[in-house]
């Protein structure tokens, strides 16, 4: 089998993947409600932690993005991401109350297509797959917990902000 | 290529659906005109959604990242493939 069509399978699985997934979390929120959260959550922290097992370790949270991103990349994970800083905004990443924190644009994104491809409503339980995994891979590159909150999901991009909860905002909260 | 927006001015209607949409504020109200502008073109992510909720088809986006459809057609896939 050549490149292309090995390439054009796997995307075709893939597909048929995520639609099937896009269904069983929309079950879930009906049946159960907020616990479907939950439940997409974890699965994205397991799926963040194996894959970025043995990753180096950084306290640079610029340097800890390129990792995950890395580590999607090195994966197929088809959810590019940048940081993105507002006119308005001093720094890239500043302190806040809660830990360091970033804004990122999340582009490409398959959760994004397939819940559009049968007309379920962003933000939903899957959409939090995506904050159990950074949640994994940052606790492997940065030893941290963090929280990725969905500031707007948008049609063609969604915007996000990471916090990295620092033991010392921890104490404070 | 730069993102570039652009509102027409003739079929802005001056709801501000834009305004309130937009996650990081590119937009600002002309009280003089009742219409409203781009301000801050480069806080722009491209996330559509103005152009999206537009009662009036007046926002205009060139020059932008378009998201990947691959979810979608397999035969676009394979078209595009060595495009990408
Ligand atoms: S949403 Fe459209 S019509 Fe309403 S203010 Fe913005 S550009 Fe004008
Ligand atoms: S595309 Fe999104 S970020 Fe850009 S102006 Fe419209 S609503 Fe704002």
């Amino acid at each position: 089998m050549d490149r292309m069509s090995e390439i054009s399978e796997s995307r075709a699985s893939l597909q048929e993947t995520m639609t099937f997934l896009g269904a069983i979390a929309s079950g879930l929120e009906e049946a159960i409600g907020e616990s479907a959260n939950s439940i997409s959550y974890l699965a994205g922290k397991r799926l963040g932690t194996r894959l970025s097992k043995g990753i180096e370790k950084t306290d640079d949270v610029e340097q800890a993005l390129c990792s995950v991103r890395k580590v999607l990349l090195d994966n197929g994970c088809l959810w590019h991401f940048e940081a993105f800083k507002t006119h308005d905004r001093p720094e890239m990443v500043m302190s806040a109350d809660d830990g360091q924190d970033i804004n990122l644009v999340f582009r490409d994104c398959m959760i994004r297509q397939t819940l559009f491809k049968f007309g379920h409503h962003q933000k939903g339980s899957l959409c939090n797959m995506m904050f159990g995994f950074f949640s994994g891979a940052l606790q492997n590159v940065m030893g941290h917990d963090s929280t990725l909150e969905i500031l707007h999901a948008g049609e063609n991009a969604c915007y996000k902000r990471l916090v990295i909860h620092s033991a010392a905002a921890r104490e404070v909260l | 290529m730069k993102l570039e927006i652009s509102v027409h001015e003739q079929a802005c209607r001056g709801c501000q659906m834009c305004v309130d949409v937009c996650p990081t504020k590119v937009f600002e109200f002309d009280d003089e005109k009742r219409l409203c502008v781009v301000k801050h073109e480069d806080d722009c992510i491209a996330c559509l959604s103005c152009a999206y909720i537009c009662p009036s088809g007046a926002i205009t986006h060139t020059g932008y990242h378009v998201v990947k459809n691959f979810y979608r057609d397999l035969a676009f896939c394979n078209k595009m493939e060595k495009f990408i």
